[in-house]
């Protein structure tokens, strides 16, 4: 990286940095609040907490009535996260592959309709695949939704992974060949070591979308059984009988947790590819 | 090569199965349901014909007298009603004569059947004859009927001579499975609640992209600029976290920022203002919160593309500038900005339709609300058709709604693949020329 200090040497970035400073405040506060609140208590109208306590993470121990047991939605998190990445990056690797290198019919009809899917409002589809999913019987199911999930992601998979197989010098493909290998052996042990860094992008990018995801759970698959730590969260905040915020934010941070976590160690990752955009 | 060719086939295959299946095939079915009237109440799948007291009244505004006739009781002597009336244990005779005296008459009204059922032999009483004229009631009013055919044949016994015209009118009466209708565009074009929130749509997608998405973000990009790069980039995590953190979590925050118990109403307690809920009080707030929420999710894409773009700027034009004595307003002002004129335009385009089609912000937010001050078209097609308070889930009408977002997508989408060359953009957003 080039060091970008020298090029404003005549220039103080003291006032920079304090205006930004004072800018990244609100949402800096925001942030210290939600661990802040639920490790304490405050007295009723003051923002200094004044006790420690654990009483807003009973959540983990004990099922509130009417809602699915956390330790479940974890784990239905977990299979649904997993599962989407796993089919993102084994179904993209091979079809970036092809759309890269192999000499298929259509292949740029498909790639050109791939990059249009990218584009795409995926959201507005969501009444008509309801409507697929009633018919199909898989409304209401973990398989269904993930399906959906992962085919909604694909393009962007497909694309980045085409991108970096084109980075891949040929030579090291011929000289496969030459050797004797087949075009799939080339791909297996040739090729995809080579981008190694782009299927890590591509794996931390799907299972951060998967676990942030929340109106495809929501509409296609609400039920007890099924549910997502996203929309366990959501039916906690709509209940209008039971508004604590603090249970809200322990159970927010609990659900927040692993994503911060890969956030902190692979931000470089993350960086470029947010920096290619894929929501709002 | 002919291996390659096979085995290209067979590894793009899940790929395509899967974007066809649940990414095609639903554009396509979208454009399909927007020409139909499905609904909760006409259910996805075929219906049945039924004569309920609301099809009539469907009838009524064309074929009144058909409609009234339909509604009317009718009473048939047929052998089903004699076989029921033995079964009753009454006179015997009380079967035997009608069987052999009125079999396979009609009568328009309860009073006529009752009449004849009166001047039986066997001087039925009051009540028998009550009883008796209930086994013979052949009304169709409240049965269903699984075809059109059964529908038509059971109104041809009861002495209905309908026309062609009539039979089409009766079926589509009371139908009660979807039908083919452009209804929906119709609704779309002249309802003065479309047009509403199309203008609060165009309206926050505008400003939310000026202000942050491009305008925001150009400033993050410019100011982390002349930072020392561990500086930007702490600045830049910071304003990275809206967009990583999940979208459930991350609007919890603002609710609690801006609730009557949060944070905002116990910070203006201190100086005597009364607690209020400032997300929702009243139109003005809904938006101002609306936009900001979106906005700092929004801003750190531009944020990275800007950020890259510059670095990407010689760093030479920046020494020589210095050397002639260019302030930093006049760096940003001639050398930064003009260098990220598509860099800017590749932004707006893109998160154009990212805004156009985001709607969970809104709706786990404000709900659209105060009223529908902040509904945006996705979420106005959500809610018609995925969830309501009247319960009837108007599938019909939302497809075609989002049909509209759909075309506006595909639309821009071929705009900047054609105007922006996409496929060198989306890896390094650096192209100049």
């Amino acid at each position: 990286m080039i060091e970008k200090t020298r090029v404003s040497a005549n220039f103080s970035s003291v006032p920079v940095v304090l205006l930004l400073g004072l800018l990244s405040l609100p949402l800096v506060l925001i942030y210290a609040y939600l661990f802040i609140d639920t490790i304490s208590n405050s007295d009723a109208g003051s923002l200094v907490p004044s006790e420690f306590t654990l009483q807003h993470w009973s959540f983990l121990w004990e099922t509130k009535p009417g809602k699915p047991n956390i330790w479940l939605v974890t784990l239905n998190t977990f299979v649904f996260t997993s599962v989407i990445t796993a089919v993102i990056l084994l179904v993209s690797s091979m079809a970036g592959y092809v759309l890269s290198r192999l000499n298929v019919p259509a292949r740029g009809f498909f790639l050109a309709g791939v990059m249009v899917l990218h584009a795409f409002p995926s959201v507005t589809l969501i009444i008509a695949i309801f409507i697929v999913l009633q018919y199909l019987g898989l409304y209401n199911s973990l398989l269904g939704v993930i399906l959906v999930k992962a085919a909604i992601d694909l393009p962007l998979g497909i694309w980045l992974m085409k991108g970096f197989y084109d980075t891949v010098p040929w030579e090291i493909e011929m000289a496969g060949i030459v050797d004797g290998a087949s075009r799939f052996t080339v791909w297996r042990r040739l090729v995809l070591p080579q981008i190694r860094p782009a299927v890590m992008a591509l794996g931390l990018f799907s299972f951060l979308s998967g676990w942030s995801e929340f109106i495809l759970p929501q509409v296609l698959a609400p039920g007890a059984q099924v549910q997502v730590l996203s929309v366990y969260l959501a039916s906690l905040i709509a209940d209008d009988n039971n508004f604590d915020f603090a249970t809200f934010k322990a159970v927010g941070v609990f659900y927040v947790i692993p994503v911060l976590i890969l956030y902190v160690f692979f931000q470089k990752h993350l960086m470029n590819i947010y920096g290619g955009g894929t929501k709002g | 090569m002919r291996t390659s060719r096979t085995l290209g086939l067979i590894m793009i295959a899940p790929a395509a199965i899967m974007i066809l299946l649940f990414f095609l095939m639903p554009v396509v079915l979208t454009a399909v349901f927007s020409l139909t009237n499905m609904s909760t109440a006409t259910g996805i799948s075929g219906g049945a014909y039924q004569v309920t007291q609301a099809a009539v009244n469907r009838l009524t505004t064309d074929m009144p007298e058909l409609a009234a006739a339909i509604s009317e009781p009718r009473f048939v002597i047929d052998g089903e009603g004699v076989a029921a009336l033995e079964a009753l244990q009454l006179k015997p005779h009380f079967a035997t004569e009608l069987r052999s005296e009125h079999l396979g008459e009609v009568f328009a009204s309860r009073r006529e059947a009752e009449r004849v059922i009166k001047a039986l032999k066997d001087r039925p009483s009051t009540r028998e004859v009550k009883r008796i004229s209930d086994l013979f009631n052949r009304s169709v009013l409240n049965t269903r009927f699984e075809t059109r055919e059964a529908l038509l044949e059971s109104l041809r016994k009861l002495g209905f001579d309908l026309t062609p015209e009539e039979q089409e009118a009766v079926a589509k009466a009371t139908y009660t499975g979807w039908v083919w209708t452009a209804d929906n565009f119709r609704i779309i074009g002249n309802s003065p609640d479309m047009a509403q929130v199309f203008l609060n749509t165009a309206f926050y997608v505008a400003v939310t992209l000026l202000l942050f998405n491009v305008g925001y973000a150009l400033f993050l990009a410019v100011t982390t600029h002349y930072m020392t790069a561990s500086t930007a980039s702490i600045f830049r995590a910071v304003w990275l976290l809206p967009r990583i953190t999940p979208v459930v979590i991350y609007i919890l925050m603002w609710k609690w920022l801006t609730w009557d118990n949060g944070f905002l109403s116990l910070f203006m307690g201190q100086f005597g203002y009364p607690a209020k809920n400032y997300l929702l009080d009243n139109a003005r707030d809904a938006w101002f919160f609306v936009i900001l929420l979106n906005g700092f999710i929004g801003a750190s894409m531009g944020m990275l593309v800007f950020s890259s773009a510059i670095k990407a700027i010689p760093e030479t034009q920046f020494h020589a500038s210095e050397m002639d004595g260019a302030s930093r307003w006049q760096q940003i002002r001639y050398i930064i900005l003009p260098q990220l004129r598509w860099p800017i335009l590749f932004v707006t385009c893109y998160q154009t339709l990212s805004l156009l089609a985001s709607f969970n912000e809104i709706l786990l937010s404000t709900r659209g609300g105060p009223g529908r001050a902040t509904e945006v078209w996705s979420l106005a097609a959500y809610h018609t058709a995925l969830q309501n308070y009247t319960g009837n889930l108007e599938y019909g009408l939302g497809a075609a709604m989002a049909l509209v977002l759909v075309v506006i997508g595909v639309i821009l989408s071929l705009i900047y693949l054609r105007v922006f060359r996409y496929d060198t953009l989306i890896s390094k957003p650096l192209i100049e020329d």
